[in-house]
């Protein structure tokens, strides 16, 4: 370089490395070179947004009325036009994340596309619990809370029978109730990506099996599951996981649509939620260990689940990808029910991107809404 | 884009070169079980991975020509390098090995923690009693006596709203 001018340097980097007489670049290709740099600009600029003047986001913004509370949760009813009977209960998890993934924003909403569907749509938000709830089983929540919740659905919908939709572990506490309390009148249900035999789980179980891991030293140590734990037992399930979404990220800054989604969505998926000591015992002991609910072995409040007693219509969705909820674990549910109408989809995705995000509006909802509207 | 039959069987090499890699590192990791004796190189453990990787970049930038789809070229390279790693160290994770391992740790930090979380709240008790200032614990005794006083009363809307059907049922007979 000590050698060269730099009038030779801007004619190589002009004219390329050939003989300086080469053949000029093609239109297309430098139009495609302009695209780039417009590209990285953009970049560029969305970087610098996000970093020092991070936009307000809203989330959860379908317009819902609070029907009912008990301690930390809470029943939320949303405004449609209602043109189905049946009232559909929709369960999510308890603990680890917020539920507003399910209506995360305007155009990639679960719940908007159910509303928008004429369906008369609750949810049940579990809450954030504190160290007070410590005490809260698996089984309160089935004994006390989910009937109590049924209960409200029906009176304040007035109909005579409701729909009970599960979502991840929101699925087998749903199965649980409905189990063990076959006098309560639901019309349908559905199990999206949540877990029912759980000798089937995968890595989780492997990490949660007896031989390893302590599930009485660790509640009885730490009182409750903090959520920065919970995080952890996630982050590690996937380890190249942040890595491949900032990767995405980078590569898709320069789109505002995706950037908007991925602010809301980032928001989510790093807001973990804790779990009550007693429910995480009983849910690692009685379900990842022991797998109580699919062997026929739990009993909640007195009551024995037979997961044989529920007898009406019966869909099931698992994501092709899912490695918290595997598709067999899931399926499990339509072996050992009696339902004579039963159905098993298996959608592409993961288990968030089952029913989150544009895939999930392209594939999972139009289905779970499909079949639930020829049955309300 | 560039000419697909150029740059698809570089692909098909690339993906194979590291799927292969990555197993390689995953049979190495979990044979590690048995005592070996130290490696003398210390990078011999990353070698296989990082070599294959420095091969197929010189290949690649010696045969692709310099426009923006080396930038997309790039991209796949990387989510099939990351997806290859996933694949390996999920290969990894699914072993008794790492479930043991981890649970051990685990019951480790849970034996040492349980002693010094027990003494700190202690000592944070204290010095809160000291201040005459309400402790975490008193405050969650009050919360959990909230708690169970919404139950109750829950349950005497239940007996009151039992009570007033039987009387609607009676009038109306």
């Amino acid at each position: 370089m000590g050698q060269e001018r730099f009038a030779d340097v801007v004619e190589r980097f002009t004219h390329g490395y050939g003989n300086g007489h080469g053949p000029d670049p093609s239109p297309e290709a430098v139009r495609r070179w302009q695209e780039e740099l417009e590209r990285n600009v953009k970049r560029m600029q969305n970087l610098q947004r996000m970093v020092t003047n991070p936009a307000e986001l809203k989330v959860g913004q379908t317009p819902r009325t609070e029907i009912y509370k008990k301690n930390k949760s809470r029943l939320y009813r949303y405004q449609s036009t209602r043109t189905h009977r049946t009232p559909v209960l929709f369960v999510p998890n308890l603990g680890i994340s917020r539920p507003y993934i399910f209506d995360l924003m305007p155009g990639g909403s679960f719940i908007e596309h159910m509303t928008r569907e004429g369906f008369d749509f609750y949810l049940l938000d579990w809450g954030v619990f504190g160290p007070e709830d410590n005490d809260l089983s698996f089984e309160h929540c089935v004994t006390k809370i989910l009937p109590r919740m049924t209960q409200k659905v029906l009176e304040s919908s007035g109909a005579e029978s409701l729909t009970v939709l599960g979502y991840c572990m929101g699925a087998p506490l749903s199965v649980a109730f409905l189990a063990s309390h076959p006098e309560v009148p639901v019309k349908n249900v559905i199990n999206m990506a949540g877990p029912i035999d759980f000798s089937k789980i995968g890595l989780f179980g492997l990490w949660l099996d007896k031989k390893y891991f302590n599930v009485d030293r660790f509640v009885d140590t730490l009182g409750a599951v903090p959520a920065d734990m919970v995080k952890a037992g996630f982050k590690l399930l996937k380890p190249t996981m942040d890595l491949s979404t900032n990767l995405n990220l980078w590569w898709n800054l320069w789109n505002e649509k995706y950037v908007e989604g991925f602010n809301a969505l980032n928001k989510w998926a790093n807001e973990y939620v804790a779990f009550p000591g007693e429910f995480f015992r009983q849910w690692v002991g009685d379900f990842y260990q022991d797998n109580k609910l699919f062997r026929g072995e739990s009993v909640f409040g007195g009551r024995p689940a037979r997961l044989a007693s529920i007898s009406c219509p019966l869909f099931v969705v698992g994501a092709h990808e899912d490695y918290i909820a595997p598709p067999a674990s899931v399926r499990a549910l339509l072996d050992v029910v009696s339902s004579r109408d039963k159905e098993y989809v298996e959608l592409p995705g993961g288990h968030i991107s089952l029913i989150a995000g544009r895939g999930a509006s392209l594939h999972c909802w139009p289905k779970v809404s499909g079949w639930l509207a020829s049955r309300s | 884009m560039a000419d697909a039959a150029t740059t698809n069987p570089l692909f098909d090499l690339w993906r194979k070169q590291f799927e292969e890699s990555a197993a390689a590192w995953a049979r190495m990791v979990t044979q590690a079980q048995t005592p070996a004796p130290p490696p003398t190189d210390p990078m011999a453990f990353w070698r296989p991975v990082l070599n294959q990787g420095v091969e197929q970049w010189a290949r690649l930038f010696a045969q692709t020509p310099a426009t923006p789809d080396l930038a997309a070229q790039w991209k796949q390279f990387i989510d099939q390098w990351i997806e290859a790693w996933s694949k390996a160290l999920g290969q990894v994770m699914n072993t008794d090995a790492y479930a043991g391992t981890m649970g051990r740790y685990l019951d480790q930090w849970l034996v040492a923690a349980a002693p010094m979380k027990k003494a700190g709240e202690q000592h944070i008790e204290q010095a809160l009693a000291t201040l005459n200032v309400a402790s975490r614990t008193q405050l969650t005794a009050v919360a959990k006596q909230l708690v169970e006083l919404e139950e109750r009363l829950e349950r005497m809307e239940d007996t009151l709203g039992a009570i007033l059907k039987r009387l609607d049922d009676k009038e109306r007979k």
